[in-house]
C-alpha cells in the first residue's frame, strides 16, 4: 500500500481529463442557458423541489443566470487551468449548487459530474498543460501520484458496477421491463427500427446492457480488453442517445472514459494541441514531480477514504428501507439506477378543513408539467407538495387545512394503484430519512438487488 | 473471464453492425406501426367524422338562414331541431383536440359553456366587437346559440318577440348569422386542412417525441375525456369538483335542458368508439388504439387481462351510469345529484387508466427536458 501511495505516473492523463471535462461542462452550461431551461425549470416555477436537509438552497430569482454564468466560466477556468484551485472550487459549489435547487431536474450524470468535481478540487490537474503551470514554474510537474489518476478511474468504475448491480432484479432481466415497453416507441427509427418490434430485442438489450455496465469499467482498465472496451462505450452511448433523451450524458462518459488511456496517449494529445496553439516544449512536457504541500497530502488522502468507503456503502441505503424500492424511492436517488423503471403518475389532491371548506387543487396552478410529473410518482415530493398545499391554503382563509390526495401510480407495466391511502391527510405527515409507513405497500415483488 | 466479457462484446456489435446491413429482412409488425394506425384513425373516422358534422352544421345554418328571414314559429322550430342535431353531431368531432382542430383551437370558439350573457348582449349591441379573444369564447358557438333561440324568454311567444318586435331584434338577427358564420369559417378552415397537407403530416410523423402525431392525438384525447367530458359535463355541474357546491346552471345546453345527457352520451360513445377505432359510418372496428396497445402486449401483469378490455370494461361502467340518468342533467344536478356524482367517479377512474397506464404502456409522455429515465 504504501509502495502504491509513492508510486509516480505521468500528470498528462488528468491534464487531458481536465481540459476536456471543463470544456465539456462550459458547453453544457451554455447549451442548458441557450435552450431556455434556466428560465424554464429555475425561474418560471412558482415553487421548487429541495433536497431533505438542504432547503436553504433555492434558485435566486433572475440572478440565477448569474449562478449559471459563474458556473460556466469556471468551469471554462478549469479547462484551461487558470487559477485551477479556485476556480474548480467554485465549479463545485456552483455546479452542486444548481443541481440542488430542484429534485424535479435530479439525475444520475448530474451527480457523477458534482463527484467529478469535487475531487477535482483536491487533485492536482493543473500540474501540467495550463496557464498555472505556464505562469508558476514551481508549479509545474511532468509527474503526479498515481493514485490521483485511479482515483477518477475508480469512480468511473463504480458508476458502471453499480449500474450493473441495479440491472439484476427480475424486472429486468427476466421480464425485459421496462426496455420492452420503451423500445416500440422507437420502432420507427431508420433500419434498427423493426427490431424493436420483437420482445427478444428487448431482452438482448437488457442483458447485453446489464452485462456490459458490470464489466466495462474492469474491461476499460485492463490493457488488452482497453481498445474494445472504450470501442463499446462508444457504441453503447451514440445507441442510447439515439433512443433516449438524455442530453450531454453520453458524450461527458465517452470523453471521461478517455482517463483509462496510458500517459503516452494524452501525451500525443498534449502535443498535438500544443504545437496547433504553438506552446512551448517546457511547458507543457515537464520534468519534476508534483508534492502535495505540508499536511495536505494526509488529509487529501484521508478525505478521499472517506469519499470513497461513503460511495461504497451509500447506493446499499435501501436496504434499510422495507417495502419494494422502486415503489417507494426510498434509497433511489444517488445510487447509480438508470433507466430502470417505467413509472407514471397521477395525482389530485383535496384541500379541506374542520370549518367545511373545500378545495380540489389543480396542480398547473402550482407546478409546471415536468414538477407534476415527477412529484405524481415519488412519495418524497407527493409530502413535500401536500405541505406546500397546506402552507398555501393555510394562508388563504383555511383553518388547520387537511390535504388528501387520489393517487395512481403504474410501474413497469403493472397496472395502476394508489401510491398513498385517498383518507391519509398528508398534511400531519412529517418528511425523514424513516420510512414513510404511509405509502401503501406495493403487494408484489421485485427480486433482485 | 475478460476474454469471454470481450469477446460477448464483439459478437454484440459484430450482431448490431450486421444488422445495419441488412435492413429489417422480417415484415414490419403491422399491429405496432403507428403510421398504419394513423391512417386509419384519420381516414376511417377523424374526416368522415367531419364531414357528417359539416352535413349537419350546413343544415343548421340553412335553417338559421330561413329564420333570419323570417322570424316566426316555424322557422323557429326548425332552425332548433337542426341546431340540436348539429350539437350532438359536434360531439364526434370535439375530442380531435390535435392537428387542426388544436391549431385553430375550434372547441374555444364552438362549446364553451357556461354561455355568458352579458357578453352576447353586448356583442350584437356592437357588431364590432372582437370574436376572437380568449374572452369571447363563451359569446359565441353551440353554447351562445342555445341562448339565442332557446333563453331569452319564457316562452316562445316571448322569444319570437325578441327577434321581431323588439328594439334589439335586428341585431339579434344579425348576431346569430355573425356567429354561425364565423363557425362555418373555423370548420372550413379545419376539415380543408385534414383533407389537405395536415393528412400526410399526421401520417408521417410516426414517432413518440413531442410534437409527433401520435403523442399530439393521445395527450388530446386524454385532456378531453378529463376535462371536456369527466369535468365539463359532469364534474363542475354536480360540485364533484372544486368546492362541492353544485352548480346546475353549467350543465351544457343549459337552455334546452331537454338535450344535456344527450350530449353527454354522444361525446361518451364517440369517445369508446373512436378508442377501439370503429369507422365513422360503418362502426365497423379497425387499426386503432385498442389494436395498437393489443400489438404492444399491454396487460395486467397480476391476471394477465389486455389492458385494452380493462379500459373498455371501465367505459361499460361509466356507460351504464350515464344512461341511466333522465334526459334533463340540469333536473338530475337539482333532485338527483348523488347519480351525476357516481357518474363522474367512474369516469374517473376511466382517466387513470387512460392518463396513466395507457400512456405508460405506449411509452408516452410528456417531457421537454433531458431526462435519463429515472
Amino acid at each position: 500500500m504504501r509502495a502504491y501511495l509513492q508510486k509516480y505516473t505521468s500528470a498528462a492523463p488528468l491534464a487531458v481529463f481536465r481540459a476536456l471535462f471543463g470544456l465539456m461542462l462550459a458547453i453544457s452550461t451554455v447549451r442548458f442557458v441557450a435552450l431556455g431551461w434556466v428560465q424554464e425549470l429555475y425561474i418560471s416555477p412558482r415553487f421548487f423541489f429541495p433536497f431533505y436537509g438542504f432547503e436553504f438552497v433555492k434558485p435566486l430569482g433572475e440572478w440565477t443566470y448569474l449562478l449559471f454564468a459563474i458556473c460556466g466560466i469556471s468551469a471554462l477556468l478549469v479547462a484551461i487551468g487558470w487559477h485551477y484551485r479556485v476556480a474548480a472550487v467554485v465549479l463545485f459549489m456552483s455546479f452542486t449548487y444548481i443541481e440542488l435547487m430542484d429534485k424535479t431536474t435530479y439525475l444520475n450524470h448530474y451527480y457523477f459530474v458534482s463527484l467529478l468535481c469535487f475531487l477535482l478540487m483536491f487533485l492536482p490537474a493543473h500540474a501540467a498543460f495550463s496557464v498555472d503551470a505556464r505562469r508558476n514554474a514551481r508549479l509545474r510537474a511532468g509527474q503526479i501520484p498515481a493514485w490521483c489518476i485511479d482515483a477518477l478511474r475508480v469512480l468511473v468504475c463504480m458508476l458502471y458496477a453499480y449500474a450493473g448491480i441495479a440491472k439484476l432484479n427480475s424486472d429486468w432481466l427476466l421480464e425485459a421491463l421496462p426496455l420492452r415497453i420503451w423500445l416500440p416507441a422507437k420502432n420507427d427509427v431508420p433500419i434498427l427500427g423493426p427490431l424493436f418490434n420483437h420482445v427478444e430485442t428487448a431482452y438482448a438489450f437488457s442483458w447485453i446492457g446489464c452485462i456490459y455496465d458490470l464489466s466495462v469499467g474492469f474491461l476499460l482498465w485492463n490493457r488488452r480488453t482497453r481498445p474494445f472496451a472504450y470501442a463499446s462505450v462508444v457504441v453503447f452511448h451514440l445507441l442510447t442517445s439515439l433512443l433516449f433523451p438524455i442530453g450531454m450524458f453520453p458524450y461527458v462518459m465517452i470523453v471521461t472514459a478517455l482517463i483509462f488511456f496510458p500517459a503516452a496517449f494524452h501525451q500525443k494529445i498534449i502535443d498535438r494541441v500544443s504545437s496547433a496553439l504553438k506552446l512551448r516544449r517546457e511547458h507543457i512536457s515537464p520534468g519534476g514531480r508534483y508534492y502535495f504541500p505540508g499536511l495536505a497530502l494526509p488529509m487529501v488522502q484521508g478525505i478521499f477514504v472517506l469519499f470513497f468507503v461513503f460511495q461504497i456503502i451509500f447506493p446499499f441505503r435501501y436496504l434499510l428501507y422495507s417495502d419494494e424500492l422502486f415503489w417507494t424511492e426510498e434509497g433511489y436517488r444517488f445510487s447509480w439506477r438508470v433507466m430502470l423503471m417505467e413509472k407514471a403518475g397521477y395525482t389530485q389532491f383535496t384541500v379541506t378543513d374542520a370549518t367545511g371548506k373545500r378545495q380540489v387543487v389543480n396542480n398547473n396552478d402550482f407546478l409546471t408539467r415536468l414538477q407534476e410529473k415527477m412529484m405524481s410518482t415519488q412519495p418524497d415530493m407527493i409530502l413535500q407538495y401536500a405541505h406546500i398545499l397546506r402552507d398555501h391554503y393555510a394562508a388563504h382563509g383555511f383553518t388547520a387545512p387537511q390535504v388528501y390526495v387520489d393517487s395512481y401510480v403504474a410501474l413497469n407495466g403493472r397496472t395502476g394503484k394508489p401510491l398513498v391511502a385517498p383518507d391519509l391527510d398528508l398534511a400531519k405527515e412529517s418528511e425523514s430519512f424513516r420510512h414513510k409507513s404511509w405509502i401503501t405497500p406495493f403487494k408484489d415483488e421485485i427480486k433482485g438487488l | 473471464m475478460k476474454k469471454y466479457f470481450a469477446l460477448l462484446l464483439t459478437v454484440f456489435f459484430l450482431g448490431c453492425s450486421s444488422g445495419s446491413e441488412k435492413p429489417g429482412p422480417q415484415p414490419v409488425d403491422e399491429g405496432q406501426d403507428r403510421s398504419v394506425m394513423l391512417k386509419s384513425l384519420a381516414e376511417r373516422i377523424i374526416v368522415p367524422s367531419y364531414d357528417q358534422f359539416k352535413t349537419k352544421f350546413d343544415d343548421m345554418n340553412a335553417k338559421s338562414k330561413a329564420f333570419t328571414a323570417k322570424p316566426d314559429a316555424q322557422t323557429l322550430a326548425a332552425f332548433r331541431a337542426a341546431w340540436a342535431d348539429a350539437y350532438i353531431a359536434w360531439q364526434h368531432v370535439e375530442l380531435f383536440d390535435f392537428g387542426p382542430g388544436e391549431k385553430h383551437t375550434i372547441r374555444n370558439f364552438f362549446n364553451i359553456y357556461p354561455t355568458n350573457v352579458a357578453g352576447i348582449t353586448a356583442n350584437y349591441s356592437d357588431p364590432a366587437s372582437n370574436l376572437e379573444v380568449p374572452a369571447s369564447y363563451a359569446t359565441q358557438g353551440f353554447p351562445a346559440l342555445d341562448y339565442l333561440i332557446n333563453g331569452l324568454g319564457a316562452d316562445d311567444t316571448a322569444i319570437l318577440a325578441q327577434y321581431t318586435s323588439d328594439r334589439d331584434a335586428a341585431r339579434r338577427l344579425a348576431y346569430v348569422t355573425r356567429i354561425i358564420t364565423r363557425m362555418e369559417s373555423l370548420l372550413g378552415k379545419v376539415t380543408g386542412e385534414w383533407k389537405g397537407d395536415y393528412m400526410n403530416t399526421f401520417t408521417t410523423k410516426t414517432g413518440l417525441d413531442i410534437g409527433s402525431s401520435t403523442s399530439l392525438m393521445v395527450n388530446g384525447l386524454v385532456l378531453h375525456y378529463e376535462r371536456y367530458i369527466r369535468s365539463g359535463k359532469f364534474g363542475i355541474p354536480s360540485g364533484a369538483m372544486a368546492n362541492g357546491i353544485p352548480s346546475p346552471d353549467k350543465v351544457e345546453a343549459f337552455y334546452a335542458k331537454n338535450i344535456s345527457k344527450n350530449l353527454a352520451q354522444s361525446a361518451h360513445k364517440a369517445y369508446v368508439d373512436f378508442f377501439n377505432g370503429k369507422h365513422a359510418v360503418t362502426g365497423e372496428a379497425g387499426t386503432g388504439l385498442k389494436t395498437y396497445l393489443d400489438a404492444l402486449g399491454a396487460k395486467d401483469s397480476s391476471n394477465g387481462k389486455l389492458l385494452s378490455e380493462s379500459i373498455n370494461a371501465q367505459f361499460t361502467v361509466a356507460t351504464g351510469k350515464l344512461d341511466a340518468l333522465k334526459s334533463n342533467l340540469y333536473d338530475e344536478v337539482k333532485t338527483n345529484n348523488q347519480a351525476m356524482k357516481d357518474t363522474y367517479n367512474e369516469m374517473q377512474k376511466a382517466v387513470r387508466m387512460l392518463k396513466v397506464d395507457m400512456t405508460s404502456a405506449m411509452s408516452i409522455t410528456i417531457t421537454y427536458t433531458d431526462n435519463d429515465g429515472d
